[in-house]
């Protein structure tokens, strides 16, 4: 390198060459020191200070204060010390186990299976004991995540009945599980969370990603439903099938019309419309219109499905209402986003019907065009189901894209939820569907703390870097083994 | 028979997700088009189909009840939007190409080093910068302004590693014989290696353009005169303060979306390669 440059400084015409780059990259390079790199080191600062928007407030170093006030607990009256770290430790055992389930799964350990089945065995008994103590969904969704790991562990073929190194994890979450279950009550009871509004709003976040699961399945679903084109004839032939949609669509409409179902006529003709583009365009049709969704997400659909869910004027407690009528069945549809059980549900149906069409599943057909036409044919001559072609063949090819849209759906769930509850809810009823990033914004643009929120913003960060990286281990792993 | 079955039943589910998909659309599109009497009705088709509803959110006609124009700016937050998205997409494809360039086709010392630190800030979420981002803007005086919403977002880490990706892919023996000729950087960056890269420009131009459009939090902190609002935070004003009326706020959305349809129409088929190359050869 020093050779080089020593070397060109001797050629003149080479000397704009070397100093090009400068030139090149200080737009953005300036861009970046100021909008980038600055703010990181100041929120950095920020976060050990009282910083405030404030005016004539005095700004003072605080250490770790704001960190001991958004994680930490206060003793009632007196302190238990041994009770809080017992506390504690369990909840990190359960983690740890979590952690090491995850782990176990990839690893070449013996008594993976054996672990597995007892994790499946504590989440069952966690959740039936959320449900039958009325601990709250919490509990019950932590119970049956657990479950899962286990199935997911038992699948494991090489992993052996017998004791071995992956059966820890179970007994960690077994250990974890029994000491909150038991210390609960009594930590509840003499302590109490210095930010108890942190915790609900972490809660909420983690609650809201659920949807994310059933968003990513539906894209490959979805994506496994377009990848080639439906065998519908040649151009000439599917004209004609368009067009005698058009015809059928027509006629479902004014039947419907006729007979006094007007909405119902309608839906009936949406439906051949959509039938008729699909003959007229083929597959590209439905991926235009799936994405459509993606393509106009923000504000306005937000306040859109704002009016949709309205629990008085909205069509979908309109259609329900219906629905259950003509069922002769007496349910009252759910008040959707004014009541604090069916918000998050609410919110997570809206974010599916979103994303689902969107980018993942962009990214899917993108990777399902990667998949190898040979192997999927010999697998086929070789007589394996349709099941067994996509289990054995298709999903393990898949395995980079579902991780790496498993990376971004977490990172940005994480930070998600933000214009929902601004626009939609106002982060209520009762708190229910505040997210952190809506705790962030509030506390620095409403109660002008910046120092708090930034304290705030760099746990988050913590919690996406931590996800982030589990994410990388096991989807590394998973993707060498498939 | 299995097979044509199985077609049928693959056109079928296709044909039902779509309606799903759709009927939010229509029915946003046919309530901006009731009279107020017959918003709150379930009937999708409207008995008495108006427009007068747009013209009452354009603010070039009166509020039937009230008999009062509602004093919205809704043009004026059009305008607000496309120059803004301009003004973001143009300078942060500008200046994410330049740095693609210098990471792509010079060669020069430090170079990874200095593009590693970018990636890595990919990985810092927008909600740990935006509170120090705003305090900078309160000390530049940039509240209130387009350039408070233009620069910060005219750079880009992300642009920059989805063009480096692109130009890496144009072959540099081309460069070379540029260079051979006599062409300075400047020339190749502008007449070779730019016009090979279009198809990564469009994409990030799309992908840019929309998301400066449809950004809401950035704004919604810098902006609380509504002559600078964008139309994402006119919407919010406008719902939090005629949220009742919901066959204006319906025609407001449809106003808003139309445009993004006829955007996403044109531009599809660059869009889907563009998100192809920055997803997963990242």
């Amino acid at each position: 390198m020093q050779n080089k440059n020593k070397h060109s400084r001797l050629v003149t015409k080479a000397r704009p060459r070397q100093m090009a780059h400068i030139g090149f990259l200080l737009p953005n390079l300036l861009g970046f020191l100021v909008f980038t790199l600055m703010p990181v080191l100041l929120s950095f600062w920020m976060a050990f200070t009282n910083w405030t928007l404030k005016p004539a407030v005095h700004l003072e170093f605080l250490g770790l204060r704001n960190f001991s006030d958004l994680l930490g607990v206060r003793a009632l009256d007196r302190e238990y010390s041994a009770l809080k770290w017992a506390y504690l430790a369990s909840a990190a055992a359960l983690w740890l186990g979590i952690v090491g389930a995850l782990w176990a799964v990839v690893a070449p350990w013996r008594g993976v299976r054996l672990g597995g089945a007892l994790m499946a065995l504590l989440g069952v008994a966690v959740a039936a004991l959320g449900v039958s103590t009325g601990a709250g969904q919490g509990v019950v969704i932590a119970g049956l995540l657990i479950g899962v790991c286990g199935v997911a562990a038992t699948y494991r073929e090489d992993g052996g009945w017998e004791v071995g190194p992956g059966t820890a994890p179970a007994l960690l979450m077994a250990v974890g599980c029994a000491g909150l279950g038991l210390l609960h009550h009594a930590m509840w009871a003499r302590y109490e969370p210095k930010d108890p509004r942190f915790w609900q709003y972490l809660y909420n976040t983690a609650y809201l990603m659920l949807g994310l699961p059933f968003s990513i399945a539906g894209s490959l679903a979805l994506a496994l439903l377009l990848n080639d084109d439906i065998p519908l004839g040649r151009a000439r032939l599917r004209a004609v099938e368009a067009l005698i949609c058009v015809v059928l669509g027509l006629i479902t409409t004014a039947v419907g019309w006729g007979l006094g179902y007007p909405n119902i006529g309608l839906m009936g003709g949406i439906l051949w419309g959509v039938a008729a583009l699909g003959c007229a365009v083929n597959v590209i049709a439905f991926r235009t219109l799936f994405y459509l969704p993606t393509f106009t997400a923000g504000v306005a659909l937000m306040i859109l499905w704002k009016a949709l869910y309205n629990p008085e004027t909205g069509p979908i407690n309109a259609g329900l209402t219906a629905i259950f009528a003509a069922l002769g069945l007496h349910i009252t549809p759910p008040e959707w986003l004014a009541s604090v059980e069916w918000a998050k549900p609410a919110l997570i149906i809206m974010g599916v019907w979103i994303g689902i069409g969107g980018t993942n599943m962009l990214l899917y057909l993108a990777g399902l065009s990667n998949v190898p036409r040979e192997l999927l044919d010999a697998a086929e001559v070789d007589g394996a189901s349709g099941w067994k072609r996509f289990r054995h063949v298709t999903w393990p090819q898949l395995a980079p894209t579902t991780f790496f849209i498993t990376i971004m759906a977490t990172i940005g769930g994480m930070q998600g939820g933000f214009e929902q509850a601004r626009v939609m809810t106002a982060g209520g009823p009762a708190g229910s569907t505040t997210t952190l990033s809506y705790y962030i914004y509030n506390k620095a643009f409403q109660d002008l703390d910046l120092g708090y929120a930034a304290a705030i913003s760099w746990v988050l960060f913590a919690i996406i870097f931590v996800a982030t990286a589990i994410n990388w281990k096991f989807g590394r792993e998973l993707e060498v083994e498939g | 028979m299995r097979r044509r079955l199985s077609i049928a039943l693959r056109f079928a589910a296709l044909c039902v997700l779509g309606v799903t998909v759709s009927v939010p659309f229509v029915w946003m599109v046919s309530a901006s088009f009731k009279p107020r009497a017959e918003v709150e009705e379930a009937r999708i088709v409207p008995r008495h189909p108006t427009t007068r509803n747009y013209p009452i959110v354009l603010d070039m006609a009166p509020d039937p009840v009230t008999q009062q124009k509602l004093g919205l700016r809704f043009g004026r937050w059009y305008y607000n939007s496309f120059f803004m998205a301009v003004g973001i997409t143009f300078l942060q494809v500008l200046t994410s190409a330049m740095a693609a360039f210098a990471f792509s086709r010079l060669r020069w010392r430090g170079r990874d080093t200095v593009f590693l630190l970018y990636l890595a800030t990919m990985m810092i979420p927008g909600v740990v910068t935006m509170i120090p981002n705003f305090q900078i803007m309160v000390w530049l005086r940039f509240l209130n302004t387009y350039h408070g919403i233009i620069l910060p977002a005219a750079f880009s880490a992300f642009g920059t590693f989805l063009l480096r990706q692109f130009m890496l892919s144009v072959p540099p023996a081309l460069d070379e014989a540029a260079t051979m000729d006599g062409a300075g950087p400047w020339q190749v960056f502008w007449d070779v290696v730019m016009p090979l890269a279009r198809p990564g420009l469009i994409a990030l131009s799309i992908l840019t353009f929309l998301g400066a459009y449809q950004s809401f939090f950035w704004p919604l902190i810098m902006l609380n005169d509504d002559q600078y609002y964008p139309m994402p935070v006119g919407l919010l004003a406008l719902d939090s303060t005629y949220g009742r009326q919901t066959e204006l706020i319906m025609a407001a959305t449809v106003m808003n979306v139309v445009p993004l349809i006829i955007i996403f129409i044109t531009f599809q088929r660059f869009l889907v390669k563009g998100l192809q190359l920055g997803g997963v050869k990242g």
